[in-house]
């Protein structure tokens, strides 16, 4: 029997071989892949068309709703997409969660198409009023004639938004503007600082002349795009 | 080009270390960010921790706020943790900065090298900081020290060599 070549010539073509059977291989690995992203985006499609069509029926059994969502959820699909989704997770790393109803109002115009539906000021507070349904995540805290937009946990009470409300002038307070602006004791004035500085929302500034100063980034941020400088704001009386 | 400054530097609460860990840890990566650009705009490889509290970068006069030396040697500990800083004496006085560290300069020297086909070509260093052909090249006129160390990471890597030549030395890339 004769001996299979071994020559340089039979491993160069076996190589060569090997070469296109491995190419083919992706080729068809690619074409299953676009295939099954096909199959997936129409299934996804005619699943949202579902969605909008039986709108009533999966409001009103609890159970499909959830099954419904499960699936959902698996694969993907929102099935809440209306086109008004807010993201307010920016805000989380500047301000430690606190961002105000103008710049809000900025950001999600910039981060929308030129063809998108207008927002309003008055729709992001409607989206905001029903994140909070789902928990404390969300808040709306009124200070002068506008609002800070809270978009993390962060338990604050009728206290800490006083002094919000207080701060937002000049962009920060200090113990005793508050003992004199509300009329407080000195530990209750310090204890809600406190609370402010251990959720993130304060910064304290040791170096002012007096008194420490106690600086929220949300509103500094707002009063300088106002291009008011931090001098400036210091100058003006509460 | 004039440097632009961040937020935070206007920020009065900026020049003070903050008591809350979250917060503080923001804030360090913020003067690190800042101590960084700064030093890569005006071309500073040193810094001396008794000087740094006058330069403008830890001293904000318009604010009146400045970084305290405590803070200062934070932020440059910091700097030191994240590989762009380097002591140069024990009492943690003078400091080398690298706005690039040396693995990345070693990155861009070579990629230049390579760009340009010249691989397996022998430079000396002064060719290569400070040649005509580097004229423009992010490293031209990178302090020879700095030089030295990209090219021994480079080594390392396996990519290149320091050579001994008549009048210094010299580097040969693969």
């Amino acid at each position: 029997m004769r001996r299979r070549g071994v020559g340089a010539g039979a491993v160069a073509k076996k190589k060569l071989a090997e070469a296109k059977y491995k190419e083919r291989g992706n080729v068809l690995a690619e074409d299953q892949i676009v295939q099954m992203s096909k199959q997936l985006e129409t299934f996804k499609s005619n699943l949202e068309e579902f969605a909008s069509k039986h709108k009533q029926e999966i409001r009103k059994s609890s159970e499909f709703r959830v099954q419904f969502q499960e699936m959902c959820a698996t694969i993907g699909v929102d099935p809440l997409a209306s086109g008004k989704r807010l993201l307010v997770g920016d805000a989380r790393c500047r301000n430690g969660g606190l961002i105000t109803l103008n710049e809000l109002h900025q950001r999600v115009l910039s981060g929308r198409g030129k063809y998108a539906q207008d927002v309003s000021q008055d729709d992001l507070m409607r989206a905001i009023k029903k994140l909070k349904v789902m928990g404390n995540g969300f808040g709306m805290i009124p200070v002068g004639g506008s609002y800070l937009v809270q978009s993390v946990p962060a338990e604050l009470n009728m206290d800490h938004t006083v002094v919000l409300q207080l701060a937002e002038k000049k962009g920060f307070v200090t113990v005793g503007e508050i003992k004199e602006g509300l009329k407080w004791e000195k530990e209750r004035a310090c204890h809600v600082l406190d609370h402010l500085l251990k959720e993130g929302l304060a910064w304290v500034d040791s170096q002012a002349a007096g008194e420490s100063q106690y600086w929220f980034p949300a509103l500094f941020s707002e009063l300088t795009s106002r291009d008011v400088t931090p001098e400036e704001a210091n100058q003006m009386s509460p | 080009m004039s440097f632009e400054w961040p937020w935070q530097y206007n920020f009065p609460p900026f020049f003070t270390l903050q008591p809350n860990v979250d917060t503080r840890q923001k804030q360090l990566a913020a003067w690190c960010s800042l101590a960084l650009s700064y030093c890569r705009h005006h071309k500073l490889y040193t810094l001396d921790i008794m000087e740094a509290q006058e330069t403008p970068v830890f001293n904000n006069k318009k604010i009146e706020r400045k970084l305290s030396m405590e803070a200062i040697q934070v932020v440059f500990e910091e700097l030191r943790k994240k590989g762009n800083l380097e002591w140069l004496d024990k009492n943690k006085s003078r400091s080398l900065v690298m706005w690039r560290r040396p693995e990345e300069w070693g990155k861009l020297i070579y990629q230049w090298v390579s760009r340009n086909g010249m691989n397996n070509s022998v430079f000396t260093l002064y060719e290569l900081a400070n040649g005509d052909d580097t004229e423009g090249e992010e490293f031209h006129g990178l302090e020879d020290w700095m030089l030295q160390r990209s090219l021994q990471a480079l080594q390392t890597d396996g990519k290149a060599e320091i050579i001994t030549l008549d009048d210094g030395k010299g580097v040969k890339f693969f």
